[in-house]
C-alpha cells in the first residue's frame, strides 16, 4: 500500500507540489493524469527519494526518508526517458540483479520477454528510444517487485512494443502487483488501471473510479484544459 | 556503511571509464609520455653517467604535475554531472542504494581507474629503467608514484565537487579547465605577481603554495628528490628551515589528504541534497 500525506515539493522556487495527499491499494493500478507540468512524474520521483519533499510517503508501512532502501526495494521505476550510460543491456541488468541478489540466470529470459535478446551484448547508448524503453521494463521485470512506478512507459514504443508492453503490465497485475502508472495516453490508462488520480498545476483536483469517466478526464487533461 | 553496494558502484565505474574514450586516450597518452621522458632520461644518464631513477623521477614529477590533474578534474567533473545529465543517475538512484553508496562508489572507481592508469604508466617506466640502468633512488621513484596517486585523489575530489555543483557536462568541462589551469599555472603567476606587488614574506608565499594540490605535490616530489636549497625554491627552504625535513614532509602529506578529503566531504553534502531530475 502506498500512502502519500499532504506532499510538497518546491525546485527552484517553483511550486511543483501542493499539498497533494493520495492512498494507492495493495494489488491496485492507479493512473496519475494530468496536463504537462502538472506534476505526475514529480510524485514518482518523490516515491524514490529523487528529490526533496515535503510532507509522508509511506510504502508498504516503510517512511520514504527515514528507510529509503526498504521503500526502494520495493519499488521498479519505468522512466519516461530511459538511460543507462554506454553499458552493454546484458551488463546493465546484470548490474541490477547482484544489486538486488537476484538470480543472474533470469537475465536471458527477462531480455526475451521484451523482445531485446538478439541485443543482449549491444551498447545502450545505440538502442533506440523505443529499446531503452524495454530495457527500462526488463529491469522491472527482473527485480520483480511489489510496486512499478511507470511513467509515460509506453511513449517511445512500436505497435509491437506496446502490444508486448501491454500484455507484460496485465500480467503484473493478475499476479498482484502494485502500479502507480503517469501517462497521457488513454488506451494505456483504461486498459491498465482501476483508477484515476487528476492533476493539474500540482494540486490534485479529481480521484475518477468509473471507466466511464476516464475518457473525459484524459481528454481534459491532453488538451491541458482546466476544469 | 554500505561496502557491498558501494563496491558495486565502483566496479560499474571502472567498467565505464574503461568504455570512455577520453579516459583512454588520456590514458595512453599519459603511457607514452612516461615512456618517453625515461627514454630520454636513460640516454641522458648514459653519457652523464647519473643513476637511471633519479633523472626519471625528476622528469616523471613535472608530467605528473601537469597531467594528472588535468586528468582527474575532467574525469570527476563528468562522474555525476554527466549521468545527472542524460538521466543515467536517475535509474542508478531508483535502485535500493543510498546517495552514500553511489557517491562514494562513483568516486573510489573513478580513483581506481586513474590510479590503474598512473600504476601501468609508470610501472612500464619503471621496469624499463630497472633493466636498463640499474639501481639509483628505487625509494624516491616508488615515493613519486605515491604521491602522483595521492594528487590524483585529491584532483579527483576537485572535480567531483565541481560536477555535483554545475550539474551540466558544459560547465563542469570549463570550469575543469579553468581550475587546471589555476593550479598549475596562473597560481605561479599570481604568487609571482602578489610578492612583487603586496611585498609577500616568505611565510605567506609558504601559506599561498599549501592552498595548491600541485605545489604541495611539487615540494613533497622535489624533497624526496634532493634537498639543495637552489632546488627545493623559497617555498621548499622555508619550509624546511621552519619545520624540518620529517616536519615539512608531515604537513604537506597531511595537507594534500586534507586536500582530497575536503573537497569530497562538501560534494557529499550537497549532492546528499541534490534534486534529481
Amino acid at each position: 500500500m502506498i500512502v502519500a500525506t499532504d506532499l510538497c515539493l518546491t525546485l527552484e522556487e517553483r511550486v511543483i507540489l501542493d499539498h497533494v495527499s493520495f492512498k494507492v491499494a495493495r494489488g491496485e493500478s492507479v493512473a496519475l493524469v494530468g496536463p504537462n507540468g502538472s506534476g505526475k512524474t514529480s510524485i514518482l520521483r518523490c516515491l524514490l527519494g529523487l528529490v526533496p519533499f515535503e510532507g509522508r510517503i509511506l510504502v508498504h508501512g516503510h517512511d520514504a526518508v527515514r528507510e529509503p532502501i526498504a521503500v526502494r526495494t520495493l519499488l521498479s521505476y519505468v522512466p519516461q526517458k530511459a538511460a543507462f550510460g554506454d553499458a552493454p543491456a546484458a551488463e546493465v541488468l546484470a548490474f541490477v540483479a547482484t544489486l538486488r541478489r537476484i538470480d543472474r540466470a533470469r537475465i536471458p529470459e527477462t531480455l526475451r520477454a521484451v523482445g531485446l535478446e538478439a541485443h543482449a551484448s549491444e551498447r545502450v547508448r545505440t538502442f533506440s528510444g523505443g529499446m531503452q524503453q524495454r530495457l527500462s521494463l526488463a529491469l522491472a521485470l527482473l527485480s520483480d517487485t511489489p510496486v512499478l512506478l511507470l511513467d509515460e512507459p509506453s511513449a517511445s514504443l512500436d505497435h509491437d512494443g506496446q502490444q508486448t508492453f501491454f500484455d507484460i503490465v496485465a500480467r503484473l497485475r493478475k499476479r498482484g502487483h502494485t502500479l502507480l502508472l503517469a501517462s497521457h495516453r488513454p488506451e494505456e490508462v483504461e486498459s491498465l488501471t482501476d483508477r484515476v488520480l487528476h492533476l493539474d498545476c500540482g494540486r490534485m483536483v479529481g480521484d475518477v473510479a468509473p471507466p466511464t469517466k476516464l475518457a473525459r478526464v484524459i481528454a481534459l487533461s491532453a488538451r491541458g484544459e482546466r476544469r | 556503511m554500505r561496502l557491498r553496494e558501494i563496491a558495486l558502484v565502483a566496479a560499474r565505474e571502472v567498467r565505464d571509464a574503461l568504455r570512455s574514450r577520453w579516459f583512454v586516450l588520456a590514458a595512453g597518452c599519459f603511457f607514452a609520455l612516461s615512456l618517453g621522458l625515461s627514454m630520454l632520461g636513460l640516454a641522458g644518464a648514459q653519457r652523464s653517467g647519473l643513476a637511471g631513477f633519479d633523472r626519471t623521477t625528476a622528469s616523471l614529477l613535472n608530467l605528473a604535475l601537469l597531467f594528472v590533474p588535468l586528468l582527474t578534474l575532467s574525469l570527476g567533473g563528468l562522474g555525476i554531472a554527466g549521468e545527472l545529465e542524460d538521466g543515467s543517475l536517475a535509474m542508478l538512484l531508483s535502485q535500493p542504494i543510498t546517495r552514500f553508496d553511489a557517491y562514494a562508489g562513483k568516486y573510489l572507481g573513478l580513483l581506481a581507474a586513474v590510479s590503474a592508469s598512473i600504476l601501468v604508466g609508470f610501472g612500464a617506466t619503471g621496469v624499463i629503467v630497472g633493466v636498463s640502468a640499474g639501481g639509483g633512488n628505487v625509494r624516491g621513484f616508488a615515493t613519486l608514484v605515491a604521491l602522483t596517486l595521492l594528487l590524483g585523489a585529491a584532483t579527483l575530489s576537485i572535480g567531483t565537487l565541481l560536477s555535483v555543483a554545475l550539474r551540466t557536462r558544459a560547465r563542469v568541462i570549463g570550469a575543469a579547465f579553468a581550475v587546471w589551469l589555476l593550479l598549475v599555472y596562473v597560481s605561479d603567476l599570481g604568487t609571482i605577481g602578489l610578492t612583487i606587488a603586496r611585498n609577500l614574506g616568505p611565510a605567506q608565499i609558504f601559506i599561498l603554495a599549501l592552498l595548491n594540490p600541485v605545489q604541495q605535490a611539487r615540494v613533497l616530489g622535489t624533497l624526496t628528490l634532493s634537498q639543495r636549497l637552489d632546488v627545493l625554491g623559497p617555498v621548499g627552504v622555508f619550509g624546511l628551515d621552519q619545520f624540518g625535513m620529517v616536519g615539512l614532509t608531515v604537513l604537506l602529506l597531511s595537507v594534500l589528504v586534507a586536500t582530497a578529503a575536503a573537497p569530497l566531504a562538501c560534494g557529499y553534502v550537497w549532492f546528499r541534497r541534490t534534486p534529481v531530475t
